[in-house]
């Protein structure tokens, strides 16, 4: 097997919708890919959807060493069930190391189906408690991403207490919805002219005006990104500056969201946390670099925020480096 | 037979829906519901009202339908015992692992697997069957032909929502308004009522409801004033489908509504039911739909009221 068990204590995560975003993307900072794009199943090339696209991709992936996983349909109707076999067998016959899953249906499917492929509970899976992790580790569940609203406090507790790892958004837009019907087209799906390249191009919900009325000080205009099928944050979760505290709390897997992103993005924040995490698994004096602010800053136009973490609204951001001055609008 | 069940949003309103024709009524425990606290009621006023349905011959189900930090699940057991030690046996419940937990503890309880854990295929009820609900809410788009597999191959109880909302996302599966605001909040139990946060302290800002430019790449306008469709829904039409079905609760949402409007609610529904099931065959639907008009108009009213407070109180401009 050209496929080596990883060495490093912690994984830097990254998700790449198809085998285009791939190819563009410096992978050499990440030690695992997760592939697919969960929110729609139109998404160009999405590997998620063409199980024929994972045998190549999972092998050269394997054979630069990295872990493979592939992620599933967030909110599959029962017309969809047949596709989520057909990717559970695909995913698994191509050797990926684990389906990302969100829906509870499609982790009892892989149940039924005898776990040939671990699972790992995704954003949309709704875990917030310790229990509920544990009733997904007995249908396969290695992993859990823990909801967005959910506190690195109580992250601990599910890291130590449910049996599975805990993966946490280290980067990148947080998911804060998934929708039926895609926002950015006017017609049906199988038929508008739009689809699939209306959610290639970006497009900035705003609301508020800074200083304008309702406004509460200190916070900016509200900005959040729309992706057809979901919604996203305008800001940029990050947690370049709070590194040393989350692997104290025995977080190891970091994630950088590199859906709806630019190549660019996903290559140099990936470079930036790499080095960020060398720097605080030496466990010396740490300090984020300039360098790495400078990249951060420069592919996140809204600003940064982590808020949730910490017990606070999730557009917040708690810390001292990275704060103010970046917002857009 | 369908059970019709309608909103306690205070025991007054508990009261109200039961005595206009309700089977049973829902309450919400004080922090562990999808509605804020002034929705909710506190322990004894359940209990009153669970002893005011019971001598009725009807039911008083418990939401306990958000979903808590892992500390709190001690909370939510002890709070449970107290109303089992009351004879309370019905609950709502999100989270898959409390519902777990109550389940042990607490056998021959009955679970219904609440809206927020946004079932949308007939795989998701067989999960949470397997967990311990004996009966589910469906998402509310999902269609009949999943609603019948749910029912008849799932084996487990189908409830559906007649009041309520088509929110923009996926409900159960959406924090914009946590995102814009949330406040950690501690009651007097220790429960944290997590404001801003619909799944986990019930209160949602509407942000979606605010008006929104949508911007390209560049900063240029894409289109302005936009609204995010987020509906209030009434089904009327779907009634008789549903009651052939073997539909075995038809939910009415409207705690944050007037007693007088909630009221009016279950008695329109209370008696279009009992006229399908009365004669079928000779049922016409034209007059019904006449009568709802005046309903939704009244709650449109009040709804656009709500939403405007709750956008302004996000510190969003409405």
């Amino acid at each position: 097997m050209p496929y080596r068990e990883s060495s490093t204590a912690s994984e830097l995560v990254l998700t790449v919708a198809s085998p285009r975003e791939l190819a563009e993307t410096d992978l050499s900072p990440y030690d695992s890919v997760c592939l697919g794009n969960a929110y729609c199943r139109r998404v160009a090339e999405n590997f998620a959807e063409h199980p024929g696209l994972l045998p190549d991709a999972v092998a050269s992936l394997h054979a630069a060493g990295k872990k493979v996983y592939v992620t599933s349909p967030a909110a599959p109707r029962g017309r969809d069930m047949p596709h989520v076999e057909r990717l559970i067998d695909g995913a698994a016959s191509a050797g990926a190391d684990a389906l990302e899953v969100h829906n509870m249906g499609v982790l009892r499917v892989l149940r039924e189906r005898g776990i040939p492929i671990p699972a790992h509970m995704g954003a949309f899976a709704n875990v917030y408690t310790h229990l509920a992790a544990k009733v997904m580790r007995d249908f396969g569940a290695v992993r859990v991403r823990p909801n967005a609203e959910v506190s690195l406090a109580e992250m601990s507790v599910i890291s130590r207490e449910a049996g599975v790892e805990v993966e946490i958004l280290a980067h990148g837009k947080i998911p804060l919805g998934i929708t039926e019907k895609c926002f950015l087209l006017e017609g049906p799906e199988e038929t508008d002219p739009g689809c699939p390249a209306a959610c290639v191009e970006e497009h900035w919900l705003t609301a508020g005006r800074p200083g304008g009325r309702g406004q509460r000080s200190g916070e900016g205009a509200w900005v959040l990104k729309n992706v057809g099928k979901g919604v996203l944050s305008g800001k940029d979760m990050c947690v370049v500056e709070h590194l040393p505290r989350l692997l104290s709390e025995g977080i190891r897997i970091f994630k950088v969201e590199g859906l709806y992103e630019t190549a660019a993005y996903r290559s140099e924040v990936g470079a930036a946390y790499r080095e960020a995490l060398s720097l605080a698994l030496a466990g010396g004096a740490y300090a984020v670099l300039p360098r790495w602010a400078q990249v951060l800053r420069k592919h996140s136009p809204n600003g940064f925020c982590n808020g949730y973490y910490f017990g606070r609204s999730g557009q917040i951001y708690v810390g001292t480096v990275l704060q103010g001055g970046n917002s857009r609008v | 037979m369908a059970e019709l069940l309608a909103s306690g949003g205070t025991a007054e309103m508990a009261r109200a829906v039961l005595d206009s024709g309700a089977d049973a009524v829902y309450v919400g425990a004080k922090g562990w519901s999808r509605r804020r606290a002034q929705y909710e009621m506190g322990d004894e006023e359940v209990i009153a009202s669970a002893r005011y349905a019971r001598s009725l011959g009807k039911v008083l189900r418990v939401a306990f339908n958000t979903l808590p930090a892992s500390g709190e699940i001690p909370l939510l057991l002890a709070k449970a015992e107290k109303f089992v030690g009351a004879g309370i046996r019905d609950f709502i419940l999100t989270d898959v692992g409390a519902m777990k937990a109550l389940t042990e503890r607490f056998p021959g309880v009955q679970i219904h697997a609440s809206v927020g854990c946004t079932i949308v295929n007939a795989e998701d009820a067989w999960f949470y069957k397997e967990a311990g609900a004996t009966q589910v809410v469906t998402e509310c788009r999902v269609d009949r032909e999943e609603m019948r597999k749910i029912r008849q191959e799932v084996g487990v109880g189908l409830e559906v929502l007649v009041h309520a909302t088509t929110c923009f996302t996926y409900l159960g599966r959406c924090t914009m308004s946590s995102y814009t605001r949330q406040e950690w909040r501690f009651d007097e139990e220790g429960k944290n009522h997590f404001l801003g946060s619909p799944n986990r302290g019930g209160l949602c800002y509407r942000v979606c409801l605010t008006e929104w430019d949508q911007r390209r790449g560049d900063g240029s306008l894409e289109a302005g004033g936009l609204v995010l469709p987020n509906l209030a829904y009434f089904l009327v039409d779907d009634i008789p489908d549903l009651l052939d079905l073997g539909v075995d609760t038809i939910k009415i949402q409207g705690r944050e509504y007037s007693i007088p409007l909630v009221g009016r609610m279950v008695r329109f529904y209370r008696d279009l039911i009992d006229s399908y099931l009365r004669d079928r065959s000779s049922f016409r639907m034209e007059a019904w739909k006449e009568q709802m008009a005046g309903i939704i108009t009244e709650r449109d009213a009040e709804r656009r009221e709500k939403t405007a407070g709750l956008i302004s109180e996000s510190g969003l401009s409405a």
